[in-house]
């Protein structure tokens, strides 16, 4: 028993003595992202060794839905999250366990993200505009998402109530899509990765964007106060994060055009990088560019407009505002 | 095997068999051993074990051991449930949630006795049924939702339908063990005695085989409260399930685990329910 305990000692002083001799080499960061274009600048960090560049040995753990990230980042799991912003992940913030650091993808017009989508039913019914939405049945898929928050802002656009539409959560993008393959819901928000196929198969009509008609910051960079504490890793993480944002941006946002960015010799490398990370075929990530600022700015006052949305509806707990959730040192506000 | 030694014990009991251990012949008294072991339920020792734990989680939860986030004390899961009763929306998540998983396992339970007693009489049923049920059985539920919105909707057919589904096909397996497990020479005498079918199955197989369709139920009740979360997943506005799923969409844990406590509480006064009910009638036991 005792000969094991020592030698367990001696492994763990053995690890730790490879961290420390480790540790001027590179600091190692675990990121936690979801495959989806709206994490582009993640990718091509990593891929165009931006990450090594600035001194960061970057591990990327894969998640399949927003929350999990964020709550992996809360317990400790992974040290940086990038993900779309959720009641959820301000509950978490709430708490003082999360904190913006800047900002990542947004919706923005001509850049199809989010969109509103009918059935062909309701469609032939008279729902051909996203004003059209209210008194309407819609699915999205949980309460307190992006695609709740983006249906309050439509309400409020158009100046009716969110509770004139019947928003009904059904947990999942393939549930909501089989919502509206079979006509039970009237309209549903799905982005245009899950909606593509269904409007190839003529399964439903494109009514608009979100980015076109309310424009708002979708997701963000967040962190763990511990993570914080460590200035260094921190700084570095952003400043390769802002190299990528910069190229992204100049190279292939610039060139979008009817919300399709062109294939040609200067974004193709790029694109290509998108979609290895995020298993589509390059002719799918071309229509699905998420927009991010060129500088990684958050967008101060939507992050405290959708606070304040989420709180009213009860999503939310109260009592604590944007500025206590931002992490003023790192974030660039727009 | 068992019989065999069965048979050997009783002979070991019979006067006159000397123990050739003893060769003198002699009897020598042996105290009573075979008491078997004979666990009582003390009523209160489980309530004493339960109050202890929460008095623990309490405590850990208010010295600041755990980050209440991650694990809400359970005063302030009873002040989430509070609030939720006193709002009125706890009746009304219940009353959908009683609706839905009542219905659903009405349903479930009906035809899986009626398909589990024809396996048990019919080969032919026995045949076919079981193939079905042992490849469908295994399909999970919850894989099947969007198909099940294709083909049902998001009304209250598809909530209905995942529970039932899932209480059937339990039923129907514990029912037609059930009907196996009657001893076979009782059914052969009533033949014998020229009993018609009906009331052999009446008389004989039906009170045989109720305790194992009552411990069927048992679970399938459990089957029903566990699935009601998963039904719920389909545009419910109200329900316990509906509740438990908008708490953790909202990581508002203190909400998540009031919803957590209230399903076991639940599931707590079904087994009281089932109790009483094979109290009643399994009497002649």
């Amino acid at each position: 028993m005792k000969g094991w305990a020592r030698l367990a000692v001696a492994g763990l002083l053995a690890v730790g003595a490879a961290g420390i001799a480790r540790a001027d080499d590179a600091l190692k960061a675990k990121v936690g992202v979801l495959r989806l274009s709206s994490s582009a600048p993640v990718f091509i960090a990593q891929d165009k060794g931006y990450f090594k560049d600035a001194g960061l040995d970057v591990d990327l753990k894969f998640f399949d839905a927003a929350q999990p990230i964020a709550v992996a980042t809360a317990s400790g799991d992974v040290d940086f999250g990038v993900t779309a912003f959720t009641a959820g992940l301000y509950n978490l913030a709430g708490k003082g366990v999360l904190k913006v650091i800047g900002g990542m993808s947004r919706e923005k017009a001509g850049f199809p993200l989010i969109g509103y989508f009918a059935s062909n039913n309701a469609y032939a019914a008279g729902l051909k505009t996203p004003k059209d939405l209210a008194g309407k049945r819609i699915a999205v898929t949980q309460v307190g998402s992006s695609f709740h928050y983006s249906l309050g802002l439509l309400a409020d656009k158009y100046g009716f109530k969110l509770s004139d539409m019947k928003v009904l959560p059904l947990q999942s993008l393939s549930n909501a899509a089989a919502a509206l393959k079979g006509e039970t819901v009237d309209a549903a928000l799905l982005p245009v990765s899950t909606a593509r196929k269904l409007m190839d198969d003529h399964g439903a009509k494109l009514l608009g964007w979100v980015g076109d008609e309310t424009p708002w910051q979708l997701g963000a960079v967040f962190a763990s106060p511990k993570t914080l504490a460590n200035k260094a890793l921190v700084t570095k993480l952003l400043g390769a994060l802002q190299r990528a944002d910069r190229e992204y941006h100049d190279v292939i946002l610039a060139q979008v055009k009817d919300g399709d960015a062109p294939v040609n010799e200067t974004t193709k490398p790029l694109l290509e990088i998108i979609a290895k990370y995020t298993n589509l075929p390059v002719e799918q990530v071309v229509g699905n560019c998420a927009y991010v600022d060129s500088d990684g700015r958050l967008d101060v006052r939507n992050v405290a407009n959708q606070i304040n949305w989420l709180q009213g509806q009860g999503f939310v707990d109260k009592g604590f505002d944007a500025d206590a959730i931002i992490a003023k040192d790192y974030v660039k506000p727009d | 095997m068992p019989s065999a030694r069965c048979s050997m014990l009783d002979r070991a009991d019979q006067p006159g068999t000397a123990t050739p251990a003893d060769p003198t012949g002699e009897l020598r008294p042996v105290a009573f051993r075979g008491a078997g072991f004979a666990p009582k339920a003390s009523r209160r020792a489980g309530w004493i074990a339960l109050a202890l734990v929460i008095a623990l989680w309490q405590v850990a939860g208010s010295a600041g051991w755990v980050n209440p986030l991650f694990l809400p004390a359970p005063l302030s899961i009873a002040r989430a449930i509070y609030q939720l009763a006193l709002s009125g929306a706890l009746w009304q998540h219940l009353s959908y949630s009683i609706m839905r998983i009542g219905a659903g396992w009405i349903l479930g339970t009906i035809a899986g006795v009626i398909i589990g007693f024809s396996i048990g009489l019919s080969s032919l049923a026995r045949g076919v049924g079981i193939t079905f049920i042992s490849a469908l059985f295994p399909i999970p539920k919850i894989a099947l939702l969007p198909l099940l919105i294709l083909w049902l909707g998001i009304g209250e057919e598809p909530k209905i339908a995942t529970i039932a589904l899932g209480v059937f096909f339990s039923t129907a397996i514990s029912v037609y063990s059930g009907v196996d497990a009657v001893p076979r020479n009782l059914i052969r005498m009533a033949q014998s005695f020229n009993v018609p079918f009906h009331a052999i199955v009446r008389r004989v197989i039906w009170p045989g085989a109720l305790p194992s369709i009552l411990a069927g139920f048992r679970i399938t009740a459990s089957i029903a409260l566990l699935l009601v979360v998963s039904a719920e997943m389909i545009g419910a506005e109200f329900g316990i399930g509906a509740f438990v799923l908008q708490a953790g969409n909202l990581m508002q844990t203190d909400q998540l685990l009031a919803g957590v406590v209230i399903l076991s509480l639940f599931g707590l006064a079904v087994g009281k329910l089932i109790n009483m009910l094979e109290v009643r009638l399994l009497h002649w036991r």
